[in-house]
């Protein structure tokens, strides 16, 4: 479990440094693909939503406060999972989801998969807990 | 040490590692050079736009037909420049438009191929070979399709969009269209129209 949660925390690093290494109007630029917020909020997305990524992945990745982390990974990927099939459902024309910025070009049908597997993956670490502290911060701070 | 600090020290040691990578990898800005066969406007104007384009794009159609209708009312205040930026993995017609605008630079008529090949967009880019397309489009606006064919064969045109494409990805671009804007970044059709507001409220 201890393994897992480190791969789940990895993808966040991975999608948010992707982004925040990149001109934040790339992200933008994906965001208003999904016609879902108004431009105010686009831009402040586009600019808050990778640090929250880099942020949760960390804490994840090193599982510090494990149990609030894997519920922020939860909503997250739920989020995700509403999101991309909003824009499926809608029929929006998406040449890539930009989950990862400009790193890794995935179709929306595959990352829609991917997110409701990693969804269902990380409510498995929080239910067990125990086995998913290992090797963890909390793990060694709790002990000490 | 108690669990805060270090969750406090993480956090700053995180955004301090980020902002110091995008401080030593900040891009270049778009150069804007007033000799260039595809640039149109007014040099000294007070809005330069300099567009990266794969004219096989519908985005980038829409943004070119957008800023026509723009320049046509505001000629002296704008200044455009067109550079290349084929996405040549998403759109298979992407590198050999762009060789024939360059080839039309070349003969000093990439705007009359630009006004050809844009609003006919959706008529080549199906079809398998668009280049009995293009070269019709050629004979139109009086390309001399000697030099026109030598060109399209040539080196040194490929190079032209390939150092282009090289230069907008050392300034940060991934897709099309991106416009630098009195050299601020914008990405898409919509930021465009909202950049452009600001300039030019009425329209």
């Amino acid at each position: 479990m201890w393994l897992l949660r480190i791969f789940i925390g990895a993808i966040f690093i991975v999608s948010g440094l992707g982004k925040l290494l990149s001109p934040y109007q790339n992200f933008l630029y994906v965001i208003q693909a999904y016609q879902l917020l108004p431009s105010g909020l686009e831009v402040l997305a586009a600019q808050v939503f990778p640090w929250i990524e880099l942020i949760v992945g960390t804490f994840v990745f090193l599982g510090l406060w494990t149990r609030p982390s894997l519920r922020a990974a939860v909503v997250l990927f739920g989020a995700f999972v509403v999101v991309v099939g909003q824009a499926l459902l809608r029929h929006l024309s998406l040449d890539n989801c930009g989950c990862f910025g400009e790193w890794f070009h995935l179709r929306p049908q595959t990352v829609i998969v991917m997110d409701s597997v990693s969804l269902l993956l990380t409510m498995a670490l929080l239910s067990a807990l125990p086995q998913t502290k290992k090797f963890s911060l909390d793990f060694y701070m709790d002990r000490v | 040490m108690k669990k805060w600090q270090l969750t406090l020290g993480l956090v700053v040691v995180l955004v301090g590692a980020v902002v110091g990578a995008k401080i030593l990898l900040a891009p270049k800005q778009a150069v804007i050079n007033p000799q260039d066969a595809r640039a149109k406007g007014n040099p000294h104007a007070r809005v330069k736009i300099v567009e990266f384009v794969d004219f096989q794009c519908p985005a980038c159609a829409w943004g070119i037909e957008y800023l026509k209708t723009l320049f046509a009312r505001h000629p002296n205040d704008l200044y455009i420049q067109v550079r290349y930026f084929p996405l040549t993995s998403l759109h298979r017609h992407a590198l050999i438009s762009a060789l024939y605008s360059e080839c039309a630079a070349r003969q000093g008529k990439f705007w009359a191929l630009d006004e050809l090949m844009i609003p006919q967009q959706s008529q080549w880019a199906p079809l398998i070979n668009p280049q009995p397309v293009f070269d019709a489009m050629a004979r139109q606006i009086g390309m001399d399709m000697g030099q026109l064919n030598s060109c399209l064969g040539s080196e040194d045109a490929r190079k032209v969009i390939n150092d282009e494409k090289s230069m907008g990805q050392s300034l940060g671009i991934a897709s099309t269209p991106t416009y630098f804007i009195n050299n601020k970044m914008v990405v898409g059709t919509k930021s465009l129209q909202e950049e452009m507001k600001t300039y030019f409220p009425k329209g």
